[in-house]
């Protein structure tokens, strides 16, 4: 079981995240201090840490994460902040997060983002196809075909799929897509990406198949092979 | 205003600085004047001294004492005196006149008093003494001379006295301008205060530095009017238009605690609630996003960005949903409007994304929206041109306003914030959001100024 740390001040937020993330089937621990919390990342063993960007006892979330990377851990890091200024986020992410993550915030949002950070990170190897179920895409000619039957998608289709396959059986939310496949980041997109999203399941799944793009109650999709 | 106010006003005190700077000047003025004048009344004296005493130089001695007994009975007044001393000081000839008590240098002039009837008289001359012992004095009365200063000293002090006089008044006379104006505007200060937002400080039109002040903090009035009315009327419509939700959520949680028996009716009762409450925070963090954009320290974010390739990215992300709407979407740019300009892309996209969704969404069926860049009178902006029903003149403004909602869209979905959020990112860009009748339709322009950058 994957293992995540909470740093996180505010004893309720830390609870309500704590619940949130064992209910998604994670194994949390957390810590409510700057100095604590670097202890117990330094001591290892996760697989991410949820940070929070403020906190209390001398040492706030970007000091905590410099240090950290200093002393070469490399866990992937989810920094939380009230502030949702873009400047914020680029120093988030230059102090070596991984990804960042504005309050309030859907708890969904978090689940999916983690699980895209805990990810195995490996295969070196280029891949040169990716397949999921009889859904076949070949990342060098950027043909796809399910069943052998190809399917002619425009180029934004092709980047959505493409994304969604390489997260498969994990959800994704609309924020992520728009930020992954759109290159544009904002907390509140418009629903008008479930419109590319039913665009590309009418293409992919032929008359009378199992729909493999499920939507998500709340804002994600996930993607799973037909049965 | 009252009197005791006056002397603690600074036109008062800076008139008074005047009154007394001027005064002074004169005074060195005249003091010099006095000065010279004297010198020149002395000399001229001096002058007639010497002279005559070269004159009498001349003469026979023997001839002297009859000459000088001659012009003595001649003479119309005894302004000017001539007489002869022997040795002792014993008058010989001339003018009658005592022998002054003591001379201090021969042949050099020197003042001196007589005594006369009623009183002394001052004399200027000087005593030669002849070979014979005898001495011969010459001397003029300098009591011309004490009535040249009397009228100079008088005129001197009635001068001084009109100056501060005058000075005084016109001090007092400003400084109670000034103060009757301050008093118009601490009224005007005090009523606002009261409340009167609407009340502005009273100018006088004639651009002097008062004015100017008072013009800027009028300026200054009109925006805080502006977003105190912003701020009453978001607070209105914050608790209008939450009001609604909230009341469907514990209308549901109530239905649910009363009628609902099994645990399905139940989890579709705290859905339903989830689902509201998520509407809700989406409300809020719009609301908290506008504030967050209208902070101006976000700008430190900016990157280069070309509003060509950001207009294009909205059109292709919208396509499908125009698609959906049976809305023909067309994109077009000016051949020099790919110009780099220094903003943060994805706000420029919402920006742009919100106008193109509104332009989608209140375009019937059939209609057409146009997203275009242009670059022309060095004006770099965005137009969404759409052929929907228009927004009548006298809501133009309004829908700028946080929750407004013009009365033809009250059915459509979303929650009247999205044109806000547009105002406050335009401002952030330094950009116009403009609203102009397109005829049919609306045109939303999001321009900036390429001088000013």
């Amino acid at each position: 079981m994957a293992r995540v740390l909470v740093v996180e001040d505010d004893a309720q937020t830390a609870a309500e995240i704590v619940g949130a993330l064992v209910d998604h089937g994670l194994e949390v621990d957390s810590a409510a201090t700057g100095p604590d919390g670097l202890l117990r990342a330094a001591a290892g063993g996760y697989d991410a840490i949820v940070l929070d960007r403020m906190l209390p006892g001398g040492l706030d979330g970007l000091g905590l994460l410099s240090t950290l990377r200093a002393v070469g851990v490399e866990v992937p890091v989810l920094i939380l902040s009230a502030l949702s200024a873009v400047d914020e986020r680029v120093r988030g992410l230059r102090a070596g997060g991984d990804d960042y993550l504005t309050k309030p915030f859907d708890f969904l949002e978090l689940t999916a983002r983690l699980d895209v950070l805990m990810r195995p990170r490996g295969a070196l190897s280029p891949e040169t196809a990716l397949r999921v179920g009889n859904l076949e895409v070949d990342l060098l000619t950027h043909t796809v075909r399910r069943g052998g039957q190809l399917i002619d998608l425009l180029p934004r289709e092709y980047r959505l799929l493409e994304y969604l396959m390489r997260h498969e059986g994990q959800v994704v939310t609309r924020t992520m897509l728009f930020e992954e496949v759109w290159h544009y980041r904002y907390d509140e997109p418009t629903n008008v990406i479930d419109v590319h999203v039913s665009k590309l399941r009418r293409k992919i799944d032929p008359e009378g198949a199992a729909p493999m793009i499920q939507t998500v109650r709340g804002s994600g999709y996930v993607l799973n092979a037909a049965d | 205003m009252r009197l005791i106010d006056l002397p603690r006003t600074t036109s008062f005190r800076l008139a008074l600085l005047f009154v007394v700077l001027f005064g002074l000047s004169s005074l060195t003025l005249f003091g010099f004047l006095y000065w010279r004048m004297e010198g020149f009344l002395v000399s001229r004296v001096d002058d007639w001294l010497i002279r005559e005493r070269i004159d009498f130089l001349r003469e026979e001695p023997a001839r002297l004492p009859l000459r000088l007994d001659n012009r003595a009975r001649n003479a119309a007044s005894d302004e000017r005196i001539i007489a002869l001393f022997d040795a002792g000081g014993q008058r010989i000839a001339g003018n009658s006149v005592a022998f002054p008590q003591q001379i201090p240098v021969f042949d050099k002039p020197f003042e001196f008093v007589l005594p006369k009837e009623d009183g002394k008289d001052r004399f200027r001359g000087l005593v030669h003494r002849l070979p014979s012992g005898s001495q011969i004095l010459i001397a003029q009365n300098l009591e011309e001379i004490q009535e040249f200063d009397q009228v100079l000293v008088n005129a001197l002090i009635w001068g001084g006295a009109i100056t501060v006089v005058l000075g005084l008044a016109g001090a007092a006379g400003v400084g109670a301008g000034a103060i009757r104006r301050i008093d118009a505007v601490t009224l005007a200060i005090e009523r606002i205060v009261q409340g009167d937002l609407s009340s502005r400080l009273p100018t006088r039109g004639t651009s002097d530095d008062v004015d100017r002040l008072v013009r800027v903090v009028n300026g200054m009035l009109d925006e805080i009017e502006r977003l105190m009315q912003e701020v009453k009327g978001t607070c209105d419509n914050i608790a209008h238009d939450l009001r609604t939700p909230l009341t469907r959520l514990l209308g549901g949680l109530e239905r649910a605690r009363r009628r609902a028996a099994t645990v399905d009716e139940y989890a579709a009762a705290v859905d339903e609630g989830i689902e509201e409450t998520r509407g809700l925070l989406k409300t809020f963090t719009a609301l908290l996003r506008i504030s967050e954009v209208e902070d101006s320290v976000r700008r430190a974010g900016f990157v280069p960005v070309n509003l060509v390739e950001i207009a294009k990215d909205v059109v292709e992300f919208y396509e499908p949903y125009a698609d959906e709407q049976n809305v023909t979407l067309t994109f077009r740019a000016d051949i020099d409007a790919a110009q780099p300009i220094s903003g943060d892309p994805s706000l420029l996209f919402e920006a742009i994304g919100n106008l193109v969704d509104n332009a989608i969404k209140f375009t019937p069926g059939a209609g057409r929206v146009t997203v275009r860049v242009f670059h022309h009178d060095r004006t770099l902006g965005v137009a969404i041109e759409d052929t929907g029903p228009g927004i009548a003149d006298a809501e133009r403004d309004a829908v700028l306003r946080r929750f407004y909602r013009a009365e033809k869209s009250r059915s459509a979905p979303g929650h009247g914030l999205g044109l806000s959020l547009v105002a406050a990112v335009a401002r952030l860009h330094r950009m116009e959001l403009i609203i102009e009748d397109g005829r049919p339709g609306t045109t939303f322009k999001l321009q900036s100024d390429t001088q000013s950058g």
